[in-house]
């Protein structure tokens, strides 16, 4: 299976704008997969493909992002709800790259991850496609790992 | 159309205790490291108990996640024993032993939880301080455990529900 990096932008794109209404822009700095304080969201798929879509944004954006889901004010949403904006974000995400995907395929529940120094590797994957895209004048990413045999994949 | 309720012993013994037997056969059988469950407790924050996190989650008749957590320096030394080689945190086999560790703990455990539920793949969390978003309606389960190794820590927080078909 393939990924074309546009199509994964426009993906992007069509989320942010309809979920959020906020704009992005490609990612043009080279500074995807380097980040301070960051959320990251992980969707299992399994079935007819099997891997994982991986959403990473920087903390602010994660904020700004629940502020906009919960209708309320950046400095006033909990860390809850950023953790609850950021994979329903990545469940949004998911169930757009299933559509595109042989069927039967099945999303598992995001798995909420919030650090400052880590990295995610899913087990047996490659990594098949990573998009950067600007929000809030922040570099965030959608990863797409293959499950592949004896590989796996850095985020 | 199908409905989800959340039982009302959501979280009990018969959800916990598969993991305490399981962790030990795994360890005996697969690493050849004797495994000591610890009393378990409950915890209430989202940083994980230590900086290497192997995370498994339920889906069906269970939903949540399960997170074996290890400090680095034991993370190494248990993967490299459970793979045969020395394996470190740079590695790309660490991540792979971590997360084949997890998946026959949390899958030797489900045999016995007796229900239809299904797990996903591994994903392996490595740096110091993450935290992992947990079900805020039941009680994260911490099952310490000793090793002649170091020490790690299983994190259950699962919780039974009725899934009614139509």
């Amino acid at each position: 299976m393939t990924f074309n990096s546009e199509d994964i932008y426009e993906l992007a794109d069509i989320v942010w704008s309809t979920v959020l209404a906020l704009p992005i822009e490609p990612d043009t700095s080279g500074s995807v997969g380097r980040r301070p304080r960051s959320m990251a969201a992980c969707i299992q798929i399994t079935g007819g493909w099997n891997g994982a879509i991986v959403l990473d944004c920087p903390a602010s954006v994660a904020r700004h992002a629940a502020a906009i889901m919960f209708q309320t004010q950046p400095a006033q949403v909990s860390m809850a709800d950023i953790q609850d904006a950021i994979g329903e974000l990545a469940n949004i995400v998911g169930g757009h790259v299933k559509s595109l995907l042989p069927q039967p395929c099945h999303l598992s529940l995001p798995t909420v991850i919030e650090g400052g120094d880590y990295s995610t590797r899913v087990p047996g994957s490659r990594l098949v496609s990573r998009v950067g895209f600007v929000c809030d004048g922040d570099t965030a990413s959608i990863s797409i790992l293959e499950k592949a045999e004896a590989r796996h994949a850095n985020v | 159309m199908s409905s989800v309720a959340t039982t009302s012993a959501s979280l009990s013994t018969k959800l916990i205790v598969p993991f305490l037997t399981s962790v030990q056969s795994v360890f005996a059988m697969m690493v050849k490291v004797e495994a000591k469950a610890g009393r378990p407790f409950l915890k209430t924050d989202a940083a994980v108990t230590h900086d290497v996190s192997s995370i498994i989650g339920f889906s069906g008749e269970i939903v949540g996640n399960v997170v074996v957590s290890f400090p680095t320096t034991v993370a190494e030394k248990l993967a490299s024993a459970f793979a045969g080689t020395p394996l470190t945190v740079k590695d790309a086999d660490f991540a792979d032993a971590l997360g084949e560790l997890a998946n026959m703990i949390v899958g030797g455990a489900k045999k016995h939880l007796g229900v239809s539920a299904s797990i996903t793949c591994p994903s392996v969390i490595i740096g110091t301080g993450h935290h992992l978003a947990r079900l805020r309606d039941v009680p994260c389960v911490v099952i310490p455990c000793a090793t002649p190794v170091g020490d790690f820590a299983v994190e259950v927080n699962i919780k039974q529900v009725e899934c009614v078909k139509p």
